[in-house]
């Protein structure tokens, strides 16, 4: 199979609260994304997402989600530190697919509003997305201080922060080629 | 234990490719007795299709 086929790598923003400050670094990194050859991508927004609350797991998949997710050659996880975790509305929705991740490529985007740009939610999130079958990278963006990164308004007020999501969404999309190709060429048996 | 029949794409007609062997948990009594009893649960084979790259699953 050709590899000039367009990967299609959706950035999921983990945080529904009010205010929330990762919502710039979501859109900052799906635009910078989006000017990478051959990717397609979009913002998949979890507050956005109606799931129920009275049940968890693969029995409240969202049809339109589950689609994203399938289509899907990586994944980019967007998520503020909140108590040193993640938000919990995050790992109810990646809770509700399975199937649909295995052995794809995934980074995550720290972010924080002190020092350390969420690198504590970042380690608590790496098991989570090896039980669910995700590739992680080992290139992270830690968006420290992210109130001084961005303008009220969403500006970037930190050039540097594109460099390093140049380099991170590099080493996205070299896991996102190989791990296409792992899928549809190298055996299991 | 292991499905050794190739899995056909139902849409392209091209027999797929199996990456992975994943082992799920389950509390389901139905699933139960179709544990592996040396591994405590159910491998789940998981084919990704060459042709048009879309996946599917099924018990091994």
């Amino acid at each position: 199979m050709s590899h000039s086929r367009a990967l299609f790598i959706p950035v999921i923003l983990g945080t529904a609260r009010m205010g929330r400050r990762s919502l710039h670094a979501a859109r900052l990194v799906t635009e910078e994304l989006g000017k990478c050859a051959g990717v397609e991508t979009e913002l998949i927004d979890i507050a956005r997402l109606p799931l129920p609350t009275n049940d968890a797991g693969e029995a409240i998949k969202h049809a339109e989600f589950s689609a994203q997710i399938t289509r899907a050659n990586a994944l980019v996880i967007v998520s503020p530190e909140y108590n040193h975790g993640y938000s919990g509305l995050l790992k109810h929705v990646l809770d509700s697919c399975l199937k649909e991740y295995i052995h794809k490529a995934v980074g995550i985007v720290g972010v924080s509003a002190g020092p350390f740009g969420g690198t504590r939610v970042i380690e608590n999130l790496l098991p989570v997305m090896r039980e669910l079958g995700l590739v992680t990278i080992f290139w992270d963006v830690n968006f420290s201080s992210v109130q001084r990164a961005f303008a009220e308004d969403g500006r970037l007020l930190d050039e540097s922060f594109t460099r390093r999501v140049d380099k991170f969404s590099k080493e996205l999309i070299w896991m996102a080629k190989t791990l296409r190709h792992g899928r549809e060429q190298i055996s299991l048996d | 234990m292991a499905n050794h029949n190739k899995m056909m794409c139902p849409r392209c007609r091209v027999e797929m490719n199996h990456h992975c062997d994943k082992l799920v948990y389950t509390t389901d009594s139905q699933d139960l007795g179709q544990a592996d009893p040396g591994l405590g649960g159910i491998i789940q084979e998981f084919h990704t299709r060459p042709k048009c790259g879309s996946g599917a699953l099924r018990q091994a």
